[in-house]
Order: C-alpha cells, then sequence, then structure tokens
C-alpha cells in the first residue's frame, strides 16, 4: 500500500505526502507549488476561476475533463494528470485558446481568464468545429464581470494562430498513463490525526467502512469541498472510490437505468442523451461542466437535500438504490430512502452501489422542472417531475414529486389521486395546484419565499396542463429548456 | 499610427497565461503575517466587553488590535470624515471592524476569529429607507436641482401619474476580492501593495491612521482582478488593516479577503427609493416632474451624497423637462457603507425615469418609444440640462432614429404584442432606452492628472499615470496615444506599475475618466518632450548638408523614424536620436498635467456644467417570460452608442458588452437578501446571482456611430466605461413590457431587480384582478 500520493502536474511527475494531501487542489497549486495562475475566488465551485483539466488514464490514454480545483481535495487526484493554465504553453508560444482570447479581447481584469483558458482548452480537445450554443455549454461554469462574455464566445469560435497542439500533442500520453497505472495500487495516508484511503476492491471499501463507520466517502466531491471550504467541515476519515474497478458503468438492463455508485453524473449525461430526454434535459441544467465531471448520481442522492436536482425524476421513476456493506446487499426504494432532513435509510458501514431506474413506457410522459433565479448554475428554488400517460384526455398513472417545498423531496399523493383516472382539464389542473399547496411545507429561505415556492407549487401544474395536455402554440426555436 | 487601432489589452498575454500578478499572488515574504479581523455581528449596538484573551493564546496569533491601539486618527472618510477604521465602542453594521487580528497562519487568524468573545448591548437597528426617514437619519442634507415651476407645471397637467420606484443593491462582485500587503521601510515609513483604484486615497488614509506623513506612505497598484466601483474607497480599508499590523509589529502584513467576507463587509451599489409625480398631456409632452430620491447610504457616509449628486444630473435622462424639480436625501442606516459602483447613482436615477415613461405610455395607450422619442433632448434649442448645462452635439436623436431602424423595433413590437395575444404559456416584451451620461467627475477638482514620461537612451519609453489598471484597458490606450504623440513603435512603450511616488495626489481611476484625464496628461509630457527632441533632430540632421538651417517644424517622427521631411530620405531611429539627445544634455524625462476644461458646479446651488460632454447610447432588448416560473431570457439585444472617435475598438467593445451585462445583472438576478437582523445573506456566487454566460442575449449586436465633434476630449474620443450599464436598463423595460401586455391597461408597478420572483408575483397579482 502506498502511504503517498503520486500524480503529474503539467507533465512532471509529483510525490505528495503528509498533510499535504488533504488541501484543496487550488490551494496545493497556489501555496505548494507557487503556480498561482490559478485563482481561487469563490471556494464553492461557482465560479470556475480555478478549473483545471484533469487527465485520467485509460487504456494508455488520458482522458481530460475540466474541474473546479477549489473543491477537491488533493488525494482525490491521485493517479491524475493535472494541466493548469501555466501547463498550456509551449515554450513562449501560446496555445491555440490562449491566442484567440488575446485576439479577440476576451481578457479584460484577466482574474477570471485562467479558468475559462483551462476550460476553452477542453472544448478545444474535442477537436470539432465549435458552435456558439456549444461555447456556452462548456464554459457555463465559468463566471466572468468584465467581458460580458461575448468576447469570450468570439474567441471560442476562432480558436486557432497559437501553436496548434493538443494535449497529447504537448504531453505524450504513453509515458504519463504508465507511471500513472504502475502506481495505481491501494493509497492509505494518515497525517495529522486524519486519514485517507483509496481502495483498489470493493471489498477493501466495505471492509473499510465497517471499520471506520465515521468514514466520509469523497467521489465527486462537489459539495464535500464546499462544506470543508464554508463550513468548517474537517471529517478525520475519508475514502475516495477513484482507484475501485468498477461501479463507474451505466446500462440499460431490462427496461431500468441502472447507474453505478461512481459514475459521473457528466458520463450520465452524455448516456442519456438519446436514450432517457427527459433526465437529459435537466442533468444538462445540472451545475456546470465542471460540477458534472466531478459530481456523481449516487452523491447526488446520499446527499440528501431537498432541492437536489435529480431527485424529483428518481421519485416519480420509483428508483431503487442498492446499498453493500460487509453484512450484504439491500435494495431501498428511494421513496422511502429519506427519513427527514439530511436523515437516510442507509447504516455508517453501507454505500451505494447502484442506482436503478425503472423507465417510463414510450406512451407516458415525464416532464422535469427546475426553477431557479438564474437558469443555469444556480440552486434551484423549486424542483418538480411529473409523470403521466393520458390517453382519451384521460390521465393514469399519475406520479408527482415536488422538491424545494419541504426537508426532503416529496410525493404529492392526493394531488396524485385528484387527477387519477381524470379528464384532463384545466378547471381539474387549477384545483389539482390547491391541493399540491396543501401537500407541501415550504419555508422562505434565499432562494425564494415560501409564498413564491407554494406560487410554484400551482403553477407547474399549470405549465404541464397547457404545454404537455392543451398543446399551447410554441413559436418555432424557442423552446425553453 | 496606433490611436484607433484594435490592440490587445497589454496585459493580455499574462492573463491568459496565469503569470499576471495580483496582490495575494506575490510569493509570500519571509516573517510575513496574515491579517484578518473580528467585525461586528450585530447591526447596532453597544461593546459592553471584548474578551480577547482566548484569542491571544491560540498558537500563532501573533497581535490584536483594537481601536485603542491606533497612534494616529481613527475617523476618516472620502468626503465627511465619520468613519472609525475599528469600532470605537458603537458598532453600526454587521461586517465592521473591531478586531484586529495578526497571525502567523490564516487558519490561525480564523481560530482567533472564533475565540473572540464580546458582549454586545443591541440596540435597535435602522435597516430600510423608511426606517431612516421616520426616524429622521441621514448623511448630508437633502439636496435640489430645480428649473421653473413643476409644481404647478404637473397641477396645470392633463395627466398625472406618480408612484414610488425601487431599486435594489448591487455587489460590485469583481473576482479578485480586496487584498493589500504592507511592508516596514526605514525610519517607520511603509509601503503598501494595494488592489485599490485610489492609491491616493489609500496612501492619505493610512498616514492618517498610523500618524504618519503622506510622504512616508507608498502605495503601490499593479492591477486588480476587477473593481467597478467597489474599490475606489473601500480598498482602503483592508490596506490600512494591514498597514497597521505592519506599523506594530515591523513584519510584512498581508490581507486577502474571502468572497464570502469581501461581500459581507464591503459596501454596495445603493438602493434607492424614489417618489416620483410627472404631468403630461395627451400626446405625452412631459410639462413638469418632481422626484424625491432617498438613497441607503449605510452606517457611513463614504462617497453617497457624491454618488446622490450624480443620480440627481441623471434624473432626467435624455428627456428635455422644462418645469422640474429632483430633491436627493441620503439616508443613514445600520448596513456596510454603500459606495461607488459603476454607473455612480445614474443608473438608479435613470431607471427612475424610464419607469416614469413606461407609466405615461400605459396611460395613454401609446407605444413608450413614442414617449421618448418626443421628449427627447434637441440639438438646437430644448438642449439645456436641469442644472443648466447644455447637451452640446446631441447625438440622441439620430442614435433613436437610427437604433430604432437597424433594430426593426416597430415590426418586432407588432409581432410581440402578437405573440402575447396567442401564447397562453409565454410572454414577450420589447423596450428601448436611451442613455445620456455625464462625463468628469461631479466635484470639479478631482478632475486633474498627472504622468511621468521617462525615455530612455535606446528609444524605449516607460509611462507611468495615477490611473490604475482593473482590465477596462487604461494602460493600453495610453501607450497608444504615447506611441502615437512621440512617434514610436507601440512595443516601444511599456505602462508602469502605478505607485504614488512617481504620481502624486492622484483622483481614483473612476467616473469613467481614466484614459480622458490621465491620456491627456501623458500627451502633455509628450509633446514637451517631442518639441525638446525634435530641435535636437533638427540640428543632427541638418550636419553636413548645403543649408545647414535646422528645422524642428519640418521634423517627423513616425514610428521609431525620425526625418526632416524637407530631406526624407535621411532618417535616423527614435533610439539613435534619444541616445544623441541624451549626448547632448537633453532631459528624456517629462512629468505631464491636464485639468478638465470648461467645467464648473456650484456644491450649494447644484447647478453648472459639472461634465466635459455626455456619452451616449440606446438598446433595445427584447425578452420572453414563462408565464408560470417568471424566469426569463433575453431573445434579443441591439445597442447602438456614441463613444466620439474610439481609441481602441476591441476594448471599447469590451467595456460596452461587459457593461451591458453588468447592468442586465442589475436589473434582473443579482438581488441582495438580508435577514430580518440585517444580516446579509447573498454573499457568494451560489446565492448571489452575476450573468452566466447562459444569459447573454441570444442574439447581440454592438454598434457605435461615427461622430468626431467631441473635440474637447483627448484625440475626439469619449468614455465608455459607466454609459453603457445603464443599457441593462432596456432589459428591465421589455419585462414591464411583457407584464404590462397581459395588465388590460393597468400600471404593474415591478420592482428592480425583476428577478423571477418578482415577475411571477406580478403575474399572479395581474391574473387574480
Amino acid at each position: 500500500m502506498r502511504d503517498h500520493l503520486e500524480l503529474f502536474l503539467n507533465g512532471r511527475k509529483v510525490r505528495v505526502s503528509g498533510t499535504d494531501a488533504f488541501r484543496t487542489a487550488a490551494n496545493w497549486l497556489r501555496e505548494v507549488r507557487g503556480a498561482t495562475g490559478t485563482k481561487t475566488v469563490c471556494e464553492e465551485g461557482d465560479c470556475g476561476a480555478c478549473t483545471v483539466l484533469v487527465g485520467t488514464p485509460r487504456d494508455g490514454r488520458l482522458d481530460y475533463v475540466p474541474v473546479n480545483s477549489c473543491i477537491q481535495m488533493l488525494f482525490q487526484l491521485d493517479g491524475i494528470h493535472v494541466v493548469s493554465v501555466e501547463g498550456l504553453q509551449l515554450g513562449s508560444e501560446l496555445s491555440d485558446v490562449q491566442r484567440s482570447m488575446v485576439d479577440h479581447h476576451g481578457a479584460q481584469c484577466g482574474y477570471c481568464t485562467p479558468g475559462f483558458v483551462v476550460a476553452m482548452t477542453a472544448l478545444r480537445e474535442s477537436g470539432a468545429a465549435v458552435t456558439g450554443r456549444e461555447a456556452r455549454e462548456a464554459l457555463t461554469g465559468n463566471l466572468c464581470r468584465c467581458t460580458g462574455y461575448d468576447p469570450i464566445i468570439e474567441a471560442a469560435l476562432d480558436m486557432t494562430g497559437g501553436h496548434g497542439r493538443s494535449l497529447d500533442e504537448l504531453y505524450p500520453p504513453g509515458p504519463i498513463a504508465e507511471a500513472l497505472a504502475r502506481a495505481s495500487d491501494g493509497v492509505r495516508i494518515d497525517a495529522n490525526g486524519r486519514t485517507f484511503f483509496a481502495p483498489h476492491t470493493l471489498r477493501d471499501a466495505l471492509a473499510f467502512l465497517a471499520a471506520n463507520p465515521g468514514a466520509v466517502i469523497v467521489q465527486g466531491g462537489t459539495d464535500f469541498g464546499v462544506q470543508c471550504n464554508k463550513r468548517g467541515l474537517r471529517p478525520s476519515v475519508m475514502m475516495t472510490l477513484a482507484h475501485l474497478d468498477g461501479l463507474d458503468g451505466i446500462a440499460i438492463e431490462n427496461g431500468a437505468l441502472v447507474v453505478g455508485g461512481r459514475a459521473t453524473l457528466a458520463a450520465l449525461e452524455k448516456f442519456t442523451e438519446t436514450r432517457v430526454p427527459a433526465l437529459h434535459g435537466i442533468l444538462q441544467l445540472f451545475g456546470s461542466p465542471q460540477i458534472r465531471n466531478a459530481g456523481t448520481l449516487a452523491g447526488n442522492v446520499a446527499n440528501a437535500s431537498p432541492i437536489a436536482d435529480t431527485l424529483p425524476f428518481l421519485f416519480v421513476c420509483e428508483a431503487e438504490l442498492e446499498l453493500e456493506s460487509v453484512r450484504g446487499k439491500r435494495a431501498v426504494g428511494i421513496n422511502a430512502f429519506y427519513k427527514g432532513y439530511k436523515q437516510l435509510d442507509k447504516a455508517p458501514d453501507e454505500m451505494i452501489t447502484k442506482v436503478r431506474v425503472p423507465l417510463p413506457g414510450e406512451a407516458e410522459t415525464v416532464r422535469l422542472y427546475k426553477v431557479s433565479k438564474r437558469r443555469d448554475l444556480d440552486i434551484s428554488t423549486f424542483t418538480a417531475a411529473i409523470r403521466m400517460t393520458v390517453a382519451g384526455g384521460r390521465m393514469s398513472g399519475v406520479k408527482i414529486a415536488y422538491g424545494g417545498v419541504a426537508p426532503v423531496v416529496l410525493r404529492l399523493p392526493r394531488t396524485e389521486a385528484l387527477l387519477e383516472g381524470a379528464g384532463a382539464t384545466e378547471a381539474l389542473f387549477r384545483e389539482a395546484g390547491d391541493v399540491a399547496r396543501g401537500e407541501i411545507a415550504p419555508i422562505s429561505d434565499v432562494r425564494g419565499s415560501k409564498e413564491f415556492r407554494s406560487l410554484l407549487a400551482a403553477n407547474v401544474l399549470m405549465k404541464f396542463f397547457h404545454e404537455e395536455i392543451a398543446g399551447a402554440r410554441v413559436a418555432p426555436g424557442t423552446g425553453a429548456r | 499610427m496606433y490611436v484607433g487601432k484594435n490592440v490587445p489589452h497589454d496585459s493580455a498575454r499574462g492573463h491568459v497565461t496565469g503569470e499576471s500578478v495580483y496582490v495575494d499572488d506575490i510569493p509570500h515574504l519571509a516573517n510575513e503575517l496574515q491579517v484578518g479581523y473580528w467585525w461586528s455581528p450585530v447591526a447596532r449596538g453597544r461593546i459592553r466587553a471584548l474578551d480577547l484573551a482566548a484569542a491571544a493564546m491560540i498558537p500563532g496569533v501573533v497581535a490584536l488590535y483594537t481601536f485603542e491601539d491606533i497612534e494616529g486618527g481613527n475617523i476618516f472618510g472620502p468626503i465627511f470624515q465619520d468613519e472609525p477604521l475599528l469600532a470605537p465602542g458603537e458598532v453600526s453594521y454587521i461586517g465592521q471592524p473591531v478586531v484586529v487580528i495578526a497571525a502567523e497562519t490564516r487558519e490561525a487568524v480564523d481560530a482567533a476569529r472564533k475565540a473572540i468573545v464580546a458582549d454586545i448591548e443591541r440596540l435597535t437597528p435602522i435597516l430600510t429607507i423608511d426606517d431612516a426617514v421616520a426616524a429622521q437619519s441621514f448623511i448630508g442634507t437633502r439636496r435640489t436641482i430645480s428649473r421653473g415651476n413643476a409644481e404647478a407645471a404637473i397641477a396645470a397637467a392633463p395627466h398625472v401619474v406618480e408612484g414610488v420606484f425601487r431599486s435594489g443593491g448591487q455587489d460590485q462582485f469583481y473576482l479578485e476580492s480586496q487584498a493589500a500587503i504592507a511592508m516596514p521601510d526605514e525610519h517607520g515609513a511603509i509601503t503598501v501593495h494595494s488592489s485599490t483604484q485610489n492609491p491616493t486615497e489609500v496612501q492619505d488614509v493610512i498616514a492618517h491612521v498610523l500618524g504618519l506623513s503622506q510622504s512616508e506612505v507608498v502605495v503601490v497598484a499593479k492591477r486588480m482582478g476587477g473593481g467597478f466601483g467597489g474599490k475606489e474607497c473601500q480598498a482602503t480599508h483592508p490596506a490600512t488593516i494591514a498597514a497597521l499590523v505592519a506599523q506594530k509589529t515591523r513584519r510584512p502584513a498581508r490581507i486577502a479577503f474571502t468572497k464570502d467576507e469581501d461581500m459581507i463587509v464591503t459596501g454596495h451599489r445603493h438602493p434607492f427609493q424614489n417618489r416620483y409625480r410627472v404631468g403630461f398631456d395627451d400626446s405625452g409632452h412631459i410639462l413638469g416632474m418632481q422626484v424625491d430620491f432617498y438613497s441607503d447610504g449605510g452606517a457611513f457616509a463614504d462617497l453617497s451624497t457624491a454618488i446622490m449628486a450624480r443620480a440627481m444630473c441623471h434624473a432626467e435622462n435624455a428627456y428635455y423637462i422644462h418645469d422640474i424639480e429632483i430633491n436627493g436625501t441620503v439616508c443613514r442606516t445600520n448596513s456596510a457603507p454603500n459606495t461607488a459602483m459603476r454607473g455612480f447613482g445614474g443608473p438608479q436615477g435613470v431607471a427612475t425615469m424610464e419607469n416614469m415613461v413606461e407609466e405615461i405610455a400605459v396611460t395613454l395607450g401609446r407605444d413608450p418609444f413614442e414617449i421618448r422619442r418626443l421628449n427627447c433632448y434637441g440639438t438646437t434649442d430644448r438642449n439645456v440640462t436641469p442644472y443648466g448645462a447644455v447637451v452640446e452635439n446631441n447625438t440622441l436623436p439620430r442614435i433613436f432614429d437610427e437604433l430604432v431602424a437597424s433594430s426593426d423595433y416597430v415590426r418586432r413590437r407588432d409581432e410581440v404584442l402578437r405573440f402575447n395575444r396567442e401564447s397562453k404559456t409565454r410572454l414577450r416584451g420589447i423596450a428601448l432606452t436611451p442613455v445620456k451620461f455625464g462625463i468628469s467627475f461631479n466635484t470639479t477638482f478631482l478632475n486633474q492628472a498627472n504622468a511621468l514620461v521617462n525615455i530612455y537612451r535606446d528609444g524605449s519609453v516607460q509611462v507611468s499615470t495615477g490611473a490604475t489598471e482593473m482590465g477596462q484597458g487604461v494602460n493600453t490606450k495610453i501607450a497608444q496615444l504615447v506611441a502615437d504623440e512621440l512617434g514610436v513603435e507601440l512595443s516601444a512603450v511599456r505602462l508602469m506599475i502605478t505607485s504614488t511616488e512617481k504620481n502624486n495626489n492622484t483622483s481614483a481611476t473612476a467616473a469613467s475618466t481614466g484614459s480622458d484625464i490621465n491620456g491627456a496628461a501623458a500627451i502633455d509630457a509628450c509633446r514637451r518632450l517631442r518639441a525638446r527632441l525634435a530641435d535636437c533632430a533638427a540640428r543632427l540632421l541638418v550636419e553636413g548638408e548645403a543649408d545647414p538651417s535646422p528645422s524642428p517644424e519640418s521634423i517627423v517622427v513616425r514610428e521609431g523614424v525620425v526625418f526632416d521631411s524637407r530631406r526624407p530620405a535621411k532618417t535616423m531611429t527614435f533610439g539613435d536620436l534619444a541616445h544623441a539627445a541624451h549626448r547632448h544634455r537633453v532631459s528624456l524625462g517629462e512629468r505631464g498635467y491636464y485639468a478638465t476644461p470648461l467645467i464648473h458646479w456650484d456644491i450649494e446651488k447644484f447647478s453648472g456644467r459639472p461634465f466635459l460632454y455626455y456619452t451616449i447610447g440606446a438598446a433595445v432588448s427584447e425578452v420572453e417570460i414563462d408565464r408560470f416560473t417568471g424566469m426569463m431570457r433575453v431573445l434579443r439585444s441591439d445597442l447602438l452608442m456614441d463613444i466620439g472617435r474610439s481609441i481602441n475598438p476591441g476594448i471599447d467593445r469590451g467595456q460596452i458588452t461587459g457593461a451591458f451585462v453588468q447592468g442586465m445583472g442589475w436589473c434582473t438576478t443579482e438581488e441582495l437578501r438580508y435577514a430580518d437582523d440585517g444580516e446579509l445573506l447573498t454573499h457568494s456566487p451560489t446565492t448571489y446571482k452575476i450573468p452566466n454566460i447562459q444569459d447573454l442575449p441570444e442574439i447581440f449586436s454592438v454598434a457605435w456611430i461615427d461622430n468626431d465633434t467631441n473635440t474637447a476630449n483627448v484625440k475626439g474620443s469619449k468614455a465608455v466605461g459607466e454609459p453603457p450599464l445603464l443599457l441593462g436598463i432596456s432589459v428591465w423595460a421589455a419585462a414591464k413590457q411583457a407584464l404590462l401586455s397581459v395588465a388590460a391597461g393597468r400600471g404593474v408597478p415591478l420592482g428592480l431587480p425583476a428577478t423571477i420572483e418578482e415577475i411571477a408575483v406580478q403575474l399572479a397579482t395581474i391574473e387574480s384582478v
């Protein structure tokens, strides 16, 4: 078992031991490595100024994706090639992205610029010509206060004129992947009263959890990092699943979407694009590319936020969670999983190994709604999923789940019962809105007043009625997402 | 020639490689202390006891200071001196510094902060403008701009609308939070690296608080990761706190706010609550207007009265209103002292006016554009502002007409109205709003600048001014001006770090004037250098010629090549000339100075010509609203501006797009929410939502007209930093139009920002009628 981290930074192998492993990656870059091009602004994954590329070895290649280094613990990056803004040049020659950003005035004050340059590099690596829409999608996780983004989009549409090298040309992946592959046995670091463990097998992981019931699983870490930076969370025992074989699969089995415990939201987004469009739509609005590249569906479930964006869908699909421990496996329905605010039907030694989502039939309508102050990269004020079959004007199989209206995501049994079997009329949906308002217990907080949430609880039913049933006329090309 | 060319920002290369250094990127110095402070957790109270014993015992904690440790003056302020650096017993807002903590590590600072115990008697805070008015809690006195007889004109008008318009605060949200590093110098002097728009202000306050002369304090400001007004006065507090620690401990001291700290402890754009009455005739002519502006100044004066003055000078925006009365009162409340933010009161004044125009249009059942065009300032008459200044070279009518045509406003408005009749799920709105923004500091004496231009013997040039670079490209523009003025290549000109030791008594880089006044000062220096060098070149270039009479006026210097226009074949390089000039004992350094001409302002009567000129523009925005959730998208925005002759079109375009989107944020998603006790709840980007790349209008067009009439300003250019921010109001007005289209002729009291909640609630109200 290795007692230190091994990773690559901008093509050079680095060994990290002791307490440095427990720093955030951004802090380590700035304070230990003196690589101050990476900026920390919000320390909560909401601005992207700290964006770095993480290259994961896969079959002798390195797959690079952008992540927020301010909420990645360095120990999560064991076995990874980290490329920071300083690693994009070739000698004194700027990369295509850098040159384009200079030419199009994509940088003003420069503080967000490294994050944008890194995120744009990931976009450029895809190789295809970039559209304005793709540029916006790829840069959703980066805030700029100076440019109004327009010059940055122009830069993204013209990523030429620099040294023209791809990351694989700058950093031939073979030797790096090989060096990292050799290092990928289990890792355990004990320093200053804190322990980090990266098991190689599920068995080791479960045994570790059994021996350390207080251990926190840090896989995506997208909320964990925020809690550490902002709320003083400082657990003494942590485990990642990064080196585990398996648990990263996504498949459709017997009509159900089956998502492994460490599959990222980005992988799920890609998988569902054609297979489960309703879920894909909401995943596109989930956080940002940086967040989705790190975060997992199981993490979103286990984090138990009442405004977790994936939960209403899982609720109306009556998803099942597979929990494993040294004591064995069991399945829990998601509708019974949450016992109260952040209270789960999960023992300390159990972990979520699979999320199984029986998919709705083709005749069924499923719509997911996310209401937030800002459409993209915002935490929801209110979320909803509405599922039903409408045939001959009658509704059946009605399932409705709301988030952001109670300490946990709620199913709305009385509203469902009102609609079940009934004819779909505007008057009935209006009545359903009143019933729905009676089934929820919203509070006022920074994201909206309880009155607003109560209004949304009714309005979202009217929205469903008008958009999905009454078929209100919609002008072409303006479909809201 | 470089002026007018789209050359890249002079820091762009460093920005894209991560090489650019900001304050907190400066490597940690040996022996350096980390600094933070414990701030008041209550909005208003009296500190009965402060127990620092536990904090002092924390390993790594080096020193704790309260107001009693200050050797100079604790009270300071840019206009009124009313603000303590460290609270002396009474606390006036949540976030007010009380105890300075210096420690070996940031972790120790945080631990000490948690260990400080205070017994504070809580007093009832004043948290709203209404509370302040009830308590008669004000900063400064109520001011008035008045012309004609507004009261009588309104009384005689066929129609009158009145109401109260509220606009919310806005965080500057520069990406680089406030930061400073103070280093003790010999003999008690001090050098401070500060992320500030106003090094002189930082120098003044440090000297005052530390009991030093101004000459003993050097403030250095290399660049900021954004400022937007937030570092005009309030970079002072962290810098002075670091300086205090450096003075006391004789060790370097670093302070760097987290984003949360920054948003909690610093002030924001002022919320305004404005009562208005406006009288008009059947055609929509505005006959008389009365407005009472009330701003939330926060706990201390800061720049609040100057901000109110600018709000009042923009109360009529683009419209000629003969009989008008504008009153302005700044309220003293228990929130963090509100301060400068891009627009500096202008947006709050203009939004109020544009809301009135919308209400006039509803009352008359007219397209609000017709009201705007009808009341627009004239070019030869109807062109005097309420404070007595003439709107010279007025391009407003031209911009109105060209933009209406280029944006296809009339047809699109019909389409929007049709869409709203047909769609049960969505609403659209379209609006055109203008801006006429006065350029110059309202306070006349601030309109001055100096510049230092040094030519080296190889012909390369260093330029230092009081302008601070925060991304706006002021250094690039000055380099272009200097290169052309001296006749050297742009690559020969280097803009140097801003420091009070090279440029003294400077004004803040603010009020959009950075390039205007500092550029003009640099040109002044260049002209004198050029004259001396032309003399020298004239003599050198006639050596050995048949006609030996030197002719300085025939000397041409262009992109580094020097020749006598009578004999252009014989040339020398600028480097050779500089070298020879040094040999001939000609000084190669010069200090330039500029004081903006023609301006004057009567601070008592609130009349005069405060602005050298106006930057003008208009925008048409179209929005789409989800009728059920209130969520809004901007479908298209078309901007047309008069920015004179652009010094750098690429930089100016970026200023316009950036300012517009920032203004749009103020009008839509940016909302400062407070708890009942005055605690700010939205202090990071998780909860405070500035526009995201996805919020950019789907079609976004930016253009400017050709206009070379602005001869009063440097190279015929016009300032561009702030004015386009006010065009974001077009998005708000479009949202209001969308709501009005289903309100059956009734008014819709849409507040600003028009958040999804505000829009959804307004829609619900409309439907319930």
